[in-house]
């Protein structure tokens, strides 16, 4: 299969981040401690499991959902997957990662309550292999709970599926979610912290830091320290985050993976393109991305839509390889918007 | 902090490798051939390379002033001006190389919109007009190893090429190691085989060529020559005559790789390939001149429109796979339930033919069939 060559392979450089541990940011009123229930952890039925992580306000951080809507909708069945997703894909960012091997007996009894709820015929945690630029070992079991190592190019998150049976339902629920899960459990601890990776070329102390809901990323990095002035600030992922002009009005949310501080922007080229199909083959979902764009540049929303544009998923993948730094992925992004708002209009 | 922050969008990492890394990569590979033809014709040779890439950087920046546009540090001509005089005889006048040039950048490249919009290969196109207007010179080959004057009338010795042996049907007087060091005469780049071998696996290491293109093409190339020899030597013989003569293999690493006329896909590629070595030994054979190979890749850079449409249909099946198969499903359903009992099935149709997860329910025989509706709830799930 050659012919569909899917995904890149990237430079993962999450090196410091994953071998330190986590750094926690003081915060700077008390917590909420909430007295949620007074029945020992292990005496919880499933029905307060899921009080308990509506009370304590817990967000899963892969997809930004409220834990307790997810547990309660999830129905798996028979001989359904409970899969916690540790995958962290994206270059530097290592921040469930380092929780399943710095934190790893709390994790456990997250998964613990959370099987509770969901009752799976097998649970296992995905984590992302290919971290060829360190020698760093992924552990083959945590807890009790096996790791899943997921292999392959840099779109990870849809190959986590292929280990699941055929017509059988699947869960995914994110690490931090856990780890949050197991606190409100045993210490009455509302979710008032998030996993932020912190790092960059220009960052002095690169590590995985625990930040209140809410600190500006200019703190964060003011933790870390600044080795000189970066010219671009990313908040969330490398591959997928948004860069930000005002690190001191910009503040980190669940869902925030990453805070990346770089010394150059890539800047701009003015190359046009050349044709040469890179971005063809890195695409996931193999799509035609080089005729795409120039659709979409032309403004042709009914040849894009046949082109299936509707399934790109926003990797960014083909303006990675692009050789000419086009933005691909924000072009397609866009148009794929474009499509949205004139179906609902009902003008295409 | 704030002052140096810039704008950029999504993958804040990008790839190393440019535009410019890979364009000074097919440089760096023409380098070892100019060496080469300095050794066998003198410095003439050089001073052709140097004209051609001048005048071609010169045109396109006169193009870019005529079009009132930023000139763009590019190096797309000076490869397009390197690459036509290693096609022509070392012995070419200058203003041949010129006008080639000039027809390669005023022609070609300009009026398509530059760099990346040309629809024919440059290089390709000014060798095949100064081939049509200049044909006593474009194919008059001078001997090897001997100094070309650098100015002036060419007083050189005139050799006959294996090519032009070959397009009578009659057997060159060299031997297969000659054409492999480039000892016969021929077009000044393309007859150092093992040195164009070597500066195309050179770039097929560091990626700047797929190698699928060279590979599909020379493959299928050497099986016609072996199935129909026009000489009577031995087929091993023949099949070297036949591949190491004119522009074979200089055309299939250099020009047929140039990304912005080939297909995009591996399989557009591989299908590109495959049909250019048919149409290349069709010009060979029956062409007029005995040098067919930019004829040829004219016309097949014509149709890499077409197999790239041809990958995109291919993967769009692939992609719409289940809703494919699902309308298959009720079609032969149809099929079956058509005759005698003309119906029609009862469960939503749309639900049928999108998800093709659900389990098959018995079907009820109720109403007449529809055919135009049927169809009609296809082509969407289809789209």
């Amino acid at each position: 299969m050659s012919f569909f060559v899917k995904g890149i392979f990237l430079e993962q450089k999450k090196e410091p981040m994953l071998t330190r541990s986590t750094l926690v940011m003081r915060q700077e009123f008390e917590y909420f401690d909430c007295d949620f229930t007074d029945t020992p952890v292990e005496e919880l039925s499933a029905k307060q499991i899921i009080e308990l992580a509506r009370l304590a306000g817990i967000v899963d951080e892969s997809d930004g959902k409220m834990l307790w809507e997810k547990l309660e909708k999830a129905n798996l069945g028979e001989g359904g997957t409970l899969i916690i997703d540790a995958i962290d894909d994206e270059p530097y960012i290592s921040s469930q990662m380092s929780i399943c091997i710095h934190q790893p007996e709390k994790l456990a009894l997250g998964i613990e309550l959370c099987e509770k709820v969901l009752s799976p015929a097998k649970t296992y945690i995905a984590m992302y292999r290919h971290i060829l630029d360190s020698n760093f070992g992924i552990p083959s079991k945590i807890g009790k709970y096996r790791v899943k190592k997921i292999g392959g190019r840099y779109p990870a998150e849809s190959r986590v599926y292929r280990h699941i049976p055929k017509g059988k339902n699947s869960v995914i629920v994110g690490a931090c979610a856990m780890l949050h899960l197991a606190r409100a459990a045993e210490e009455n601890q509302k979710m008032t912290s998030c996993f932020v990776t912190v790092a960059g070329d220009v960052v002095k102390n690169p590590r995985n830091v625990e930040v209140p809901i809410g600190t500006t990323a200019e703190k964060i990095l003011e933790l870390c320290g600044l080795t000189e002035e970066p010219e671009a600030i990313i908040l969330g992922g490398s591959m997928t985050g948004r860069a930000i002009f005002e690190p001191e009005n910009e503040t980190v949310g669940p869902t925030t993976r990453g805070v990346i501080a770089l010394a150059r922007s890539y800047g701009t080229y003015s190359y046009t393109c050349i044709g040469c199909g890179r971005c063809d083959h890195a695409c996931p979902k193999a799509l035609s991305v080089c005729a795409m764009r120039k659709f979409a540049e032309a403004g042709k929303l009914d040849m894009l839509q046949q082109y299936d544009v509707s399934m790109c998923i926003g990797c960014g993948a083909c303006s990675y390889v692009c050789p000419s730094r086009i933005d691909v992925s924000a072009t397609l992004l866009k148009a794929k918007k474009q499509i949205e708002i004139a179906k609902k209009e009902g003008t295409l | 902090m704030k002052d140096k922050l810039m704008f950029q969008n999504a993958p804040h990492v990008r790839q190393s490798e440019s535009v410019v890394t890979i364009m000074s990569g097919v440089l760096f590979a023409l380098l070892p051939i100019y060496l080469m033809s300095l050794f066998y014709y003198g410095a003439r040779s050089l001073v052709l390379g140097i004209c051609g890439a001048f005048f071609c950087c010169a045109f396109s920046a006169i193009g870019s002033l005529l079009l009132r546009e930023k000139p763009v540090p590019d190096l797309t001509p000076i490869i397009t001006g390197l690459i036509i005089p290693l096609l022509m005889p070392a012995d070419i006048p200058y203003y041949v190389v010129i006008s080639a040039c000039a027809v390669a950048i005023f022609v070609v490249k300009l009026p398509f919109g530059g760099t990346g919009s040309n629809l024919f290969n440059p290089a390709a196109v000014g060798f095949a007009s100064v081939a049509i207007c200049w044909p006593e010179l474009v194919f008059r080959y001078p001997a090897t190893m001997q100094a070309i004057e650098i100015f002036g009338e060419s007083t050189a010795k005139i050799a006959q090429s294996p090519a032009y042996s070959l397009s009578f049907g009659a057997v060159p007087d060299y031997n297969v190691l000659d054409m492999l060091l480039g000892s016969a005469p021929g077009p000044m780049g393309a007859t150092n085989i093992l040195v164009v071998a070597a500066c195309g696996i050179f770039l097929i290491v560091k990626k700047a060529v797929n190698w699928i293109t060279p590979v599909s093409f020379l493959v299928p190339y050497a099986l016609l020559c072996l199935a129909f020899p026009r000489i009577s030597c031995s087929s091993f013989d023949a099949l070297c005559f036949e591949l190491f003569s004119g522009t074979i293999v200089f055309g299939a690493f250099f020009m047929l790789t140039e990304p912005v006329t080939s297909p995009k896909r591996d399989f557009g590629k591989l299908l590109a390939g495959i049909s250019s070595a048919v149409v290349v030994f069709l010009f060979r054979y029956f062409g007029g001149f005995e040098i067919g190979f930019a004829s040829a890749l004219i016309v097949m850079n014509v149709f890499s429109p077409v197999f790239d449409a041809v990958c995109e249909n291919i993967l769009h099946a692939f992609r719409h796979k289940d809703s494919i198969i699902a309308t298959f499903k009720t079609d032969r359903e149809r099929k079956k339930l058509s005759g005698e009992q003309a119906v029609k099935i009862v469960e939503s149709k749309e639900e049928k033919t999108v998800s093709e997860t659900e389990p098959e329910e018995p079907v009820e025989i109720v109403e007449e069939i529809d055919l135009s509706e049927k169809e009609e709830s296809g082509k969407e799930a289809v789209q």
